[in-house]
C-alpha cells in the first residue's frame, strides 16, 4: 500500500504541475464567465449605433411621432439600466435605492436624488452610445411622395453600401435601415411599416417600431370602440396568481421557492461537472500510462511494485487530481457567481431580489443537500469504471495515437449521459431515466441527475450496488489485462486475446 | 544450505548463492523463450549473462524479478522464491531505458529509491550523494529532458542502485553509452562489487564480460550453452600456435600437446593444442628437435570467439525463426 500511495503522490504532483491541469481548473469558471458575460458585453459594446432614416407618409396615424417617442423611451430605459449597474458598487448607503417612476425612468433625475448617498470617489455616470440614431435622408434620396419611385432610388443607394456623414461622427457611417411608414390601405386599417435593411440578423429596430405602431393602433381602436385605452392597458396587465407547491416538502413548508428551483436544476450542472471530471481525468490517466509505456518507465516501476500496486496508485493519484479539479470548479463557480453579483452591484441595488439571494441560496444548497456527497460518490464510482477500462486498453497500446482509437469508442459511449442531462430532470422517474440508471456505465450520471427528484429507494440502492459490483468486476478484469499487457510490445491485442488474459495465466 | 517449502515439497537452496534458477522454462504461445534454464549466481559475484538477440535473457531477467511467472521450474532470489518479496534488496536496470522527463535528475533517483523502501529524506540525500560521486552533481536539479542520452542513462543506473541493493540485474547496461560513460559505469560496477553486491548483467560486448565478470552464462535459443568462469569459457577453444621454420624445414611428428597441425605453406604451420597442453612444453620440444624457428606465436582464444563458437548455430536458428 505504501508503494501505491507513493505512486499516487507522484501521479498527483506530476499532473498538478502540468499546464493541462491548471487549464482544466480554470476552464469551467472561464467558460462560465464567457457564457454569461460575453453576450452581455457584445450586446453593450459589440453592437455599434445603428443609423436609420425615417420616412413618415402617414397622416391619420401620426406614425413617425409614435415611433420616435417609443424609441426615445426605450433608449431612456436602457440608459437607466446602465446607470443602475454603474451605481451598484458606488452605492454607500445600507438602504435600498429610492423609488423611481418605472414607466418613465430617468437616470439624470435619479442621479441628482442619490448623489449624496454615493461613495466619495463615485465620479459621474456617462450614458452609453445610443442603440439607434435617426439621421436625415441622404442627398438625392429625398421623399417626393411617390413610393415606388422612392424605393427604386433607395434600393440602388443601399445596394451600393454607400455611407453618409452625420453630425458628431468624424467618420462616414453606414445607413443601417430606412423605415417607410404608410397609413393602412383602408380607413381604420393598421399602419404599414416598410423596413429596408440589408441586415436581417439585428431585428431590434424593426421590432421596436412595429411594437410602437401596433400598440398605438390598438389604443385608437379601443377608443373607437368606446373603451378607455388606459383601462384596457391596466386590465391587460392583470395576471393570475400562481403558487407552486411541492407535496414532498414538510407540512407548512410546501411552497416552492428559489432554492427549490435551484435544487431541481443544480444536479444537471453537477452531472455536467461529473462528466467533465470523469472524462478529463480518464484522459490524464491514459496520457500518464502512455508516457510511462513509451518512455519505458513501466519496466523499472514493475521491478519495484506489483502491477496491482501500480494500477491502484495511478487510479488514486489521478482520482485526487479529479477531486481537486472538481472542487476547484464548484468553488470557483460559486466565487464567480458571487463576484459577478457583487461587482455588478445588483445585491446592493435590490437586496430582496433573486440575484442578491443567489450566493446564500447556493451556499444553502451545497451545505444542506445530498448533492455534494452524491457527486463525490458517483465521481469515484464512475471514475473507477471508466478509468479501469482506459488503463486496461491503454496498457495494450504503445503510443497515444493507437490508444485514442480505443478510447474514441469509450468517449462515444460516454456521450449518451451528456445528451440525457436536459431531458432527465423533466421526467426524472420516467421509464427512460429509470432504464438508463440501471446501466452501470450510465448510473453515476443519470442517478446524479435524478437525485433531486427523490427517486425510489429501490433505484438508489439497487443501481448503487450494481455499480459497485460492476466496478469490482471491471477493475478485476482490467487488472488482469493490465498486468499481462503492460510489458508487452508489438501490435495491440485482439479482443480474443484480452479475454484470454482476463481468464488465463500470465 | 537453506530450506524453502514450495507446493508441499522441500527445495534445498544454496546459502552461498544470491540467485538460483532450476529447470526454469517459459513459453509465449508456441515460442519457447527459455528452456529448462538452471543457473547459480554466487553472492558477491559479477555474473555475465551472454546471448544473442532472442536468446531469452530479458525473459529470464523478468522471471527473476517476478514480472513473469515461469511455466515450470523454480527460482530463488536472495533466499526467497519471489523477487517481489525481496524487491527492496534488488536493483534493476532494463534494456530499454526511460525516465520521467519532467522530473529533475535528483527527484527521479529519489523517487525510485523511495519505491525501494528508503524514506523520502534519506532518498533525497542518497540521490545527491550518487550524482556527486559519479560526476553529475551539477545536473542534480536539471530536468531529465534537458540531459544528454548518456547522462540520462547514468541517472537511470544510479536510480537502480540508490537503495543499496544486495543484488542488481543490469540488462545491457553499456548499450548506447560512449566510451567515457562506459568507464563510469564500470566504476559503478567496481564500487558495487567492492561493497559485496552481487551483479548480474547481460551484454553483447565481450570485452566488458571478459574484464568484469567472475562467471558467465551463455544462453542461446532459450537454452544454457555454457556456465563457468571466463577462463573456463576460453578453454572451450584450443590455444593456437603459429609456427614458422627457416627454409621451409618440416615439423617433426609427435610434438607434445598438438591436436592438429595444418600447413599454411612456406614452412608456416598452424598448430591447435590439446586442452590443457602447455605452449612452453611445445617450444621446448621444438628446440630439442633442432627446429630452426623464425616465428613462434601463441594465441589464446578470446571470449568473442568462444561466444561465436557457442551461439553461432543458436543465433542462426533464432534469426531464421
Amino acid at each position: 500500500m505504501r508503494n501505491a500511495l507513493l505512486i499516487a503522490v507522484r501521479e498527483f504532483l506530476g499532473n498538478a504541475k502540468t499546464r493541462g491541469f491548471w487549464f482544466g481548473i480554470l476552464l469551467v469558471p472561464l467558460l462560465g464567465i464567457i457564457a454569461s458575460q460575453v453576450p452581455v458585453f457584445l450586446a453593450r459594446k459589440g453592437t455599434p449605433t445603428r443609423h436609420f432614416a425615417l420616412v413618415d407618409a402617414t397622416e391619420a396615424s401620426r406614425g413617425g411621432q409614435v415611433v420616435l417617442e417609443h424609441l426615445q423611451r426605450a433608449e431612456q430605459r436602457r440608459e437607466y439600466f446602465h446607470f443602475r449597474e454603474w451605481l451598484g458598487p458606488r452605492w454607500a448607503s445600507a438602504n435600498p435605492l429610492p423609488g423611481i417612476d418605472r414607466a418613465n425612468p430617468s437616470w439624470r433625475e435619479l442621479q441628482e436624488r442619490v448623489a449624496p448617498l454615493l461613495k466619495a470617489d463615485a465620479g459621474r455616470f456617462s450614458p452609453p452610445e445610443p442603440l439607434h440614431r435617426r439621421v436625415p435622408l441622404p442627398k438625392g434620396l429625398e421623399w417626393r411622395g411617390e413610393l415606388s419611385e422612392f424605393e427604386s432610388r433607395l434600393r440602388d443607394w443601399m445596394r451600393d453600401d454607400l455611407q453618409l456623414h452625420v453630425e458628431g461622427s468624424p467618420e462616414p457611417v453606414p445607413l443601417f435601415a430606412v423605415a417607410i411608414l404608410l397609413d393602412g390601405a383602408t380607413p381604420g386599417a393598421p399602419p404599414v411599416l416598410r423596413f429596408w435593411s440589408a441586415n436581417q440578423a439585428d431585428q431590434r429596430l424593426r421590432d421596436r417600431m412595429l411594437e410602437a405602431l401596433s400598440r398605438d393602433h390598438r389604443k385608437r381602436e379601443y377608443a373607437r370602440l368606446g373603451m378607455d385605452p388606459e383601462t384596457v392597458s391596466r386590465v391587460e396587465a392583470i395576471e393570475a396568481q400562481v403558487i407552486d407547491l411541492n407535496p414532498r416538502k414538510a407540512a407548512g413548508e410546501e411552497r416552492v421557492g428559489v432554492a427549490d428551483q435551484l435544487r431541481q436544476w443544480a444536479p444537471s450542472a453537477f452531472v455536467y461537472l461529473l462528466w467533465l471530471a470523469v472524462f478529463s481525468v480518464s484522459q490524464m490517466l491514459l496520457n500518464s500510462l502512455i508516457e510511462e509505456r513509451s518512455n519505458r518507465i513501466l519496466e523499472v516501476l514493475l521491478s519495484s511494485v506489483t502491477p496491482l500496486e501500480l494500477m491502484v496508485g495511478k487510479l488514486i493519484g489521478v482520482a485526487a487530481v479529479g477531486v481537486v479539479m472538481a472542487l476547484a470548479w464548484i468553488g470557483s463557480m460559486v466565487l464567480v457567481t458571487v463576484g459577478m453579483i457583487h461587482t455588478s452591484g445588483a445585491a446592493a441595488v435590490a437586496p430582496d431580489s433573486l440575484v442578491s439571494r443567489l450566493p446564500l441560496e447556493l451556499a444553502t444548497l451545497l451545505g444542506d443537500s445530498w448533492l455534494l456527497p452524491a457527486f463525490g460518490l458517483y465521481f469515484i464510482l464512475g471514475y473507477l469504471f471508466y478509468s479501469g477500462l482506459i488503463l486496461a486498453l491503454g496498457s495494450t497500446c504503445s503510443d497515444l495515437k493507437e490508444a485514442q482509437n480505443f478510447t474514441g469508442v469509450i468517449t462515444l459511449f460516454m456521450m449518451i449521459p451528456l445528451v440525457s442531462i436536459l431531458f432527465i430532470p423533466r421526467d426524472p422517474n420516467g421509464p427512460v431515466a429509470t432504464l438508463l440508471s440501471w446501466i452501470p456505465p450510465y448510473t453515476p450520471f443519470v442517478m446524479m441527475n435524478r437525485v433531486a427528484a427523490g427517486p425510489p429507494m429501490r433505484d438508489v440502492v439497487g443501481t448503487l450496488l450494481l455499480l459497485v459490483l460492476s466496478d469490482v468486476v471491471v477493475l478485476w478484469g482490467c487488472a488482469r489485462i493490465f498486468r499481462t499487457a503492460v510489458l508487452r510490445t508489438g501490435q495491440p491485442a485482439s479482443l480474443a486475446q484480452l479475454a484470454r488474459w482476463v481468464v488465463g495465466r500470465f | 544450505m537453506s530450506l524453502s517449502l514450495e507446493g508441499g515439497g522441500t527445495t534445498l537452496w544454496s546459502m552461498s548463492a544470491a540467485l538460483e534458477l532450476r529447470q526454469v522454462s517459459k513459453s509465449f504461445g508456441h515460442f519457447h523463450a527459455v528452456r529448462e534454464l538452471s543457473m547459480s549466481v554466487p553472492r558477491g559475484a559479477v555474473y555475465g549473462f551472454l546471448g544473442p538477440n532472442g536468446a531469452g535473457k530479458t525473459t529470464s531477467l523478468r522471471m527473476i524479478l517476478g514480472m513473469l511467472l515461469p511455466d515450470s521450474g523454480e527460482l530463488s532470489v536472495l533466499g526467497s522464491p519471489s523477487a517481489m518479496a525481496v524487491r527492496d534488496r534488488v536493483g534493476y536496470l532494463p534494456e530499454e531505458k526511460g525516465l520521467y522527463r519532467n522530473m529533475t535528475a535528483s527527484a527521479v533517483i529519489a523517487y525510485f529509491a523511495t519505491l525501494k523502501g528508503l524514506s523520502a529524506a534519506r532518498a533525497r540525500v542518497r540521490a545527491r550523494e550518487l550524482l556527486n560521486r559519479y560526476g553529475l552533481g551539477d545536473f542534480a536539479d536539471k530536468k531529465v529532458e534537458t540531459l544528454s542520452k548518456g547522462m540520462g542513462q547514468k541517472v537511470q543506473v544510479l536510480a537502480s542502485i540508490a537503495h543499496d541493493p544486495e543484488l542488481v540485474l543490469f540488462d545491457e547496461p553499456f548499450s548506447g553509452l560512449d566510451p567515457v560513460n562506459q568507464e563510469v559505469l564500470e566504476e559503478v560496477l567496481e564500487d558495487l562489487k567492492t561493497r559485496g553486491c552481487t551483479i548480474l548483467f547481460s551484454t553483447h560486448v565481450m570485452a566488458h564480460a571478459e574484464r568484469l565478470c567472475d562467471r558467465l552464462l551463455v544462453l542461446g535459443g532459450g537454452r544454457r550453452l555454457f556456465e563457468g568462469t571466463p577462463s573456463e569459457a576460453r578453454a572451450l577453444l584450443p590455444v593456437v600456435v603459429t609456427l614458422e621454420t627457416s627454409g621451409g624445414q618440416p615439423i617433426p611428428e609427435g610434438l607434445p600437446g598438438v591436436r592438429e597441425a595444418v600447413s599454411e605453406g612456406l614452412g608456416r604451420w598452424r598448430l591447435e593444442l590439446q586442452p590443457g597442453a602447455s605452449s612452453s612444453a611445445l617450444l621446448e620440444a621444438c628446440f630439442e628437435k633442432s627446429l630452426r624457428l623464425k616465428r613462434f606465436e601463441v594465441r589464446e582464444p578470446d571470449l568473442h570467439e568462444v561466444f561465436v563458437h557457442l551461439v553461432g548455430p543458436a543465433a542462426r536458428e533464432a534469426s531464421l525463426r
